[in-house]
């Protein structure tokens, strides 16, 4: 059978062939009758919350309405039965219960590694992350996950969640259109404003049928393929190191997925599903087009980490659309991918270090410091700016609204007789859990979908012995007086055994085939003694 | 990504205790517990990053005393280097002999290298069909490890785009191809040969060119005619989408018997424009790696005396100088604000004009003065303009808006941590920082490893009442609780206090502005393991410049830049060597990198082990 080749990266023509419908049709029979695909998709913020503000009001049982009214979460009421909320998990590796090198540079770099940092200036993790781990285990050809931010790209510690090897960074993209293009590669002719090929003029009379744009661009893409591959055939005749002998092979796995599409339904056969079209992406709910795509990325100077005073007003600009425009656009996207099955491990970081101005929100301290409660990156003494209680509900509630944005998109999609939520578990993981305390106990943390029927659904699941409490995120700030101790005791099951149950809800297995029950370096609060607690959450299931 | 690793511990070891400054209300960089630490500026990627050569990844000098001593770079005899203050201890002449690090055969082009490359080979500097972005704003954020799916995807579509829009511009065009295509692919052929010779930084095999060679005789059944122009388009985007053109490739496996590998000409000419220009190879270079011309030192060496004279060179010059400053975007120098009310002569419109002043202080003293470390440290020339003039205690008439290169007072402004730049990044919204502008000076200039303050040390407050007439007594007892004294009064405070001398808005001070104390810049600093007493901030740079410590983190920073990669214990005695000549002798920055490139080793590989 003839391959469908080379539709990716082809700078958004989607193409309609006879060939490829046919194929199409051949491949949508074999995909009806498979299971849609488990998927998980992290939705990550910065600098904790005014947690007492955050979690629905009940710490244990069934999730109602009730339960999120008044609460930062309300917005996600029409999801309600659909919602997850485990309490009592602690991050691994906080300041000075750990390491001692820096909350936020620790938070980062265990958080989805549940390792050390490196001492070293970098301050990466000493081991792969989560992502990667879920990513190698079940993306079709094993492809890296998707890692999207907004504003600056950037390589610090202070904004690296993804470790694609130990010490090795693996940053986020924040340009939508890089996203867009390759997922136009993939797109089915869908209708909508797909301009149907034309037949090229100058065929030769007497000659055949001149060949259509698709066939041309098929054989181009082929070619093309075999000239690469040739390239590194050349390479893989070297003596070289193993390291570099795995980029090689690296490169070859992503020729064949080229050549052979992005979907690998378990049987060897490869579909793209018949919703991944340029049509799906220009109609509603996503509205995606390449000019607004374009609209979304902004071309200049972003300035990242703008503080009260600092960036540039081009930069500040630059800024405020990626994170309004680019933001919604990629939330746009990840939705796009999951439908297109482009990737199923996908993680949005919004960055940690910005100024709020947009959105009706006008702050003139930059998240971190309106998180310190003190406007900058000093802690402790007294809440020395005014309202900064209300900045940061602002900021949290934001953020929400972004969350439920993406949990609403996911809920829109028709998949397997539901939806495409259904099938995913979509989390809002914290930094941590309040900003001034940077404490990683008692962490806010709710999940959407159950993964396919995994996951306990419209439920509030304490997981740890005793109830962990709402925390004390407002303290004695109100008053103008001592920030004092804004974070909380309980909430101290570590948070490796609910990667173990994520790992275990979207597919995934030890190396014995067996369910997952170990993730990690270890999971006491020193950086030492292995894993002592093993296994998933039990209570956090569907059959628990 | 360059990332420092630097780690120069020339104190055995130091107590961790070092508290961070409390800073209220000032504008600072994230980092709760280690106010000296900003992120690196390589540290923010994409299009507006800076980034460094992106050098080749080129090994360290093996041999001993010969390694980069040799003939070519510093010819001439070596004229002893300035007058060090009595009792700074010298360098002993190394007797050591570096391995050759490990390197990789393969490594990608950077994103600001891929711009750079196909500005060089094909003109093209944004993507017109793309808003006039650069291309790389298009790629996948850099990373270290394989490529991913996205990368891919990304390198495909930006090269279609270069494809399409170089066969539209006519400058463009002919930098790709010397003849007109026609249809018996002819000029393709000699295309093939002669674009892939510099899109490859090698001659191509016999093979590669059957194989392009059979790619574009496919005519119509890969463009839509199979016009020779069409044809020519596929074969540009064919060669962008190349691994050996997205990778700097060292394939030759010429054994040197020595358990390594001796690197072609054609590898050695990538591996100098890379790190000399952060781009490929010129013509000129290629003509003398095609002709045999870099097989000696002197070889290379003289072509990396002709490349340090372009203004690329200058480029990576002014690069390496941002990371040493760790000036950037979102970085102190940026992002710095202070109180008008209190220093009325600031305003953050200056910021990019103290950015400006500072980089051009750089490029005076390295190119125009042909400069060594110690002048950056001591030398009394400035850039001022009528905004900054006030703070240099010049009158404002006297300038302009454009920079103007005048001498200042010596005694007042000797070298570049005494300019308004500096000056002004390290320090509080309302007030001088003597432990942000100490612990850069004992961190990053003068090379000591002091690790992060202990748990809870941030919470100590700056003590306020009468008895704090001086900002310097209020540090000093902020700092004086048992984990904080040992890194603090020993290391970071003492520098600070000498820079006293200036106020938060770089102007120089004798009494503090609101108590009208008189300025205390008298300290005992502990420099290269010695106390020292200084009194005034033209002793403290003095004594900097002839510091072996700071010497060495110079050197050990250039090494890392240059070759692209964390300290690596087998570049140690490259460093060793390169400190030696900056403390015995008068050596240009510019020797200390044209003897980068003549390192042995510099001609000669070796695999990564595992």
């Amino acid at each position: 059978m003839k391959r469908r080749i080379f539709l990716k990266g082809v700078g958004g023509v989607a193409l309609a062939t006879p060939f490829l419908s046919s194929i199409a049709e051949q491949q949508a029979k074999a995909q009806a009758a498979a299971a849609p695909p488990k998927r998980l998709v992290i939705f990550y913020t910065h600098n904790g919350c005014l947690t007492n503000r955050w979690f629905p009001k009940v710490e244990d049982g069934a999730l109602t309405a009730d339960a999120l009214a008044g609460t930062t979460l309300e917005g996600l009421t029409p999801y309600v039965s659909k919602l997850l909320v485990p309490r009592g998990f602690r991050s691994l590796n906080g300041y000075a219960v750990g390491q001692s090198i820096d909350p936020h540079d620790q938070a980062m770099g265990s958080k989805l590694t549940c390792a050390t940092i490196d001492q070293a200036k970098s301050r990466y993790a000493t081991a792969v992350s989560l992502d990667h781990v879920i990513a190698k285990q079940i993306n079709p050809n094993k492809n890296d996950p998707l890692v999207l931010s907004v504003g600056a790209a950037s390589t610090s510690i202070k904004e690296i969640l993804s470790f694609s090897a130990p010490t090795t960074p693996f940053p986020a993209n924040v340009n939508p259109l890089t996203v867009y293009t390759q997922l136009t590669g993939v797109f089915k002719s869908g209708g909508g404003a797909t301009t149907p090929p034309t037949t090229p003029v100058g065929g030769d009379p007497g000659q055949p049928p001149a060949p259509t744009e698709a066939d041309w661009r098929v054989a181009r893409g082929q070619s093309v393929i075999d000239l690469v591959r040739a390239d590194l055939g050349r390479y893989q005749k070297l003596n070289m190191s193993q390291v570099d002998k795995d980029r090689v092979q690296d490169w070859l796995d992503l020729l064949r997925t080229t050549e052979v599409g992005v979907v690998n339904n378990g049987g060897g056969m490869t579909v793209t599903p018949a919703a991944c079209s340029s049509g799906t992406a220009e109609a509603a709910p996503f509205n995606v087009t390449e000019m607004l795509v374009q609209a979304a990325s902004p071309t200049g100077k972003v300035t990242a980490g703008a503080f009260a005073g600092g960036g540039s007003a081009e930069g500040d600009k630059n800024l405020a659309t990626s994170f309004t425009l680019g933001g919604d656009m990629m939330l746009n996207l990840i939705a796009l991918s999951l439908i297109c099955d482009t990737n199923r491990m996908i993680m949005m970081l919004y960055p940690g270090y910005v100024v709020f101005n947009w959105d009706g929100i006008n702050h003139n301290h930059d998240h971190h410091g309106i998180s310190h409660r003190t406007g900058d990156f000093s802690v402790g003494g007294s809440c020395k700016v005014a309202g900064v209680l209300d900045m940061i509900l602002q900021i949290d509630k934001w953020y929400a609204s972004k969350y439920v944005k993406l949990v609403s998109l996911l809920d829109s999609i028709g998949e397997g007789g539901g939806k495409l939520l259904d099938n995913t578990a979509t989390m809002w993981l914290p930094e941590l859990s309040d900003g001034a305390a940077h404490n990683l106990n008692n962490l806010p943390i709710v999940i959407a979908g159950s993964a396919g029927g995994y996951l306990k659904q419209g439920a509030v699941v304490n997981v740890d012995s005793k109830a962990p409490g709402f925390g004390n995120s407002e303290g004695s700030c109100k008053d103008g007086g001592n920030i004092g101790n804004t974070g909380s005791q309980g909430g101290n099951v570590p948070i490796n055994k609910l990667y173990c149950t994520l790992m275990n809800a979207v597919g995934c297995t030890d190396e014995s085939g067996n369910k997952v029950s170990k993730f990690g370096a270890f999971d006491g609060t020193g950086t030492s003694g292995g894993i002592t607690n093993p296994g998933e959450v039990a209570k956090l299931t569907a059959a628990g | 990504m360059n990332t420092w690793r630097i780690g120069l511990v020339v104190a055995a070891t130091l107590s961790a205790g070092c508290t961070g400054e409390i800073e209220e209300g000032d504008a600072q960089m994230p980092g709760d517990l280690d106010p000296s630490a900003s992120p690196t500026p390589g540290g923010t990627a994409g299009p507006s990053g800076t980034a460094g050569p992106g050098g080749t990844a080129s090994p360290g000098g093996t041999a001993g005393p010969g390694g980069t001593a040799s003939p070519g770079g510093t010819a001439g005899p070596a004229t002893p280097p300035p007058p060090a203050p009595p009792g700074t201890p010298t360098v002993p002449a190394p007797t050591c002999s570096a391995g050759i690090p490990g390197t990789s055969q393969i490594p990608r082009l950077s994103n600001v290298q891929y711009d750079r490359t196909v500005r060089d080979l094909l003109g093209v500097t944004v993507l017109s069909a793309s808003g006039n972005v650069e291309p790389s704003v298009l790629l996948a954020t850099d990373q270290e490890g394989g490529l991913s799916d996205l990368g891919w995807s990304a390198y495909q579509s930006v090269a279609e785009k270069i494809a399409a829009q170089v066969m539209k511009d006519p400058a463009s065009k002919a930098k790709f191809m010397s003849c007109t295509p026609a249809a018996d692919n002819s000029c393709l052929h000699d295309t093939i040969v002669s674009f892939g010779r510099r899109a490859f930084r090698r001659p191509l095999s016999q093979e590669e060119v059957a194989g392009f060679d059979a790619f574009v005789a496919k005519g119509k059944a890969i463009t839509p005619t199979g016009a020779p122009e069409e044809l020519a388009e596929a074969l540009l985007f064919a060669f962008l989408v190349s691994p050996s053109f997205l990778q700097r490739s060292e394939i030759t496996e010429a054994a040197d018997g020595a358990g390594h590998y001796t690197l072609s000409g054609p590898e050695i000419a990538s591996r100098l424009s890379y790190m000399l220009w952060g781009s490929t190879p010129d013509a000129e270079l290629d003509l003398a790696a095609d002709s045999g011309q870099l097989a000696t030192p002197e070889q290379v060496v003289a072509q990396a005396d002709r490349m340090l004279k372009d203004p690329k060179a200058r480029d990576m010059i002014a690069s390496f100088h941002r990371n040493y400053l760790l000036m950037g975007t979102n970085t102190r120098w940026d992002t710095a604000n202070r109180d008008t009310t209190l220093f009325p002569a600031f305003n953050k419109g200056l910021l990019p004009v103290f950015m400006a002043e500072t980089e051009m202080f750089f490029d005076e003293i390295v190119y125009a003065q042909s400069g060594a470390f110690q002048s950056l440290l001591t030398s009394p020339v400035a850039f001022v303009n009528a905004s900054t003039a006030p703070l240099y205690g010049l009158n404002a008439a006297d300038f302009g808006a454009e920079l103007k290169k005048v001498e200042l007072d010596p005694a007042q402004r000797p070298g570049f941590l005494t300019r308004l730049g500096f000056l002004n990044a390290y320090s509080s919204y309302t007030r001088t920082s003597p432990i942000l502008r100490g612990a850069f000076i004992t961190k990053q200039v003068i090379g000591l490893e002091i690790g992060a303050p202990p748990p809870g040390a941030e919470m100590t407050e700056l003590p306020s009442g009468a008895e704090y007439d001086t900002n310097r007594k209020a540090v000093d007892a902020q700092t004086a609780g048992g984990v904080c004294a040992g890194c603090h009064h020993n290391f970071i405070n003492p520098p600070g206090f000498v820079m006293e001398a200036y106020d938060a808005a770089g102007a120089w001070q004798t009494k503090e502005r609101v108590s009208g104390a008189p300025i205390d810049t008298v300290v005992d600093a502990v420099i290269d393991g010695q106390t020292v007493h200084i009194t005034n901030p033209a002793e403290l740079m003095a004594r900097i410049a002839a510091s072996p410590s700071a010497q060495k983190g110079y050197a050990s920073k250039w090494v890392a830049f240059a070759f692209n990669r964390a300290s690596d214990p087998a570049d140690a005695c490259t460093v060793e060597q390169l400190t030696y000549k900056m403390n015995s002798q008068t050596y240009p920055v510019l020797n200390l990198i044209k003897d980068l490139t003549l390192a042995p080793s510099f001609r000669v590989r070796a695999l990564i082990s595992g």
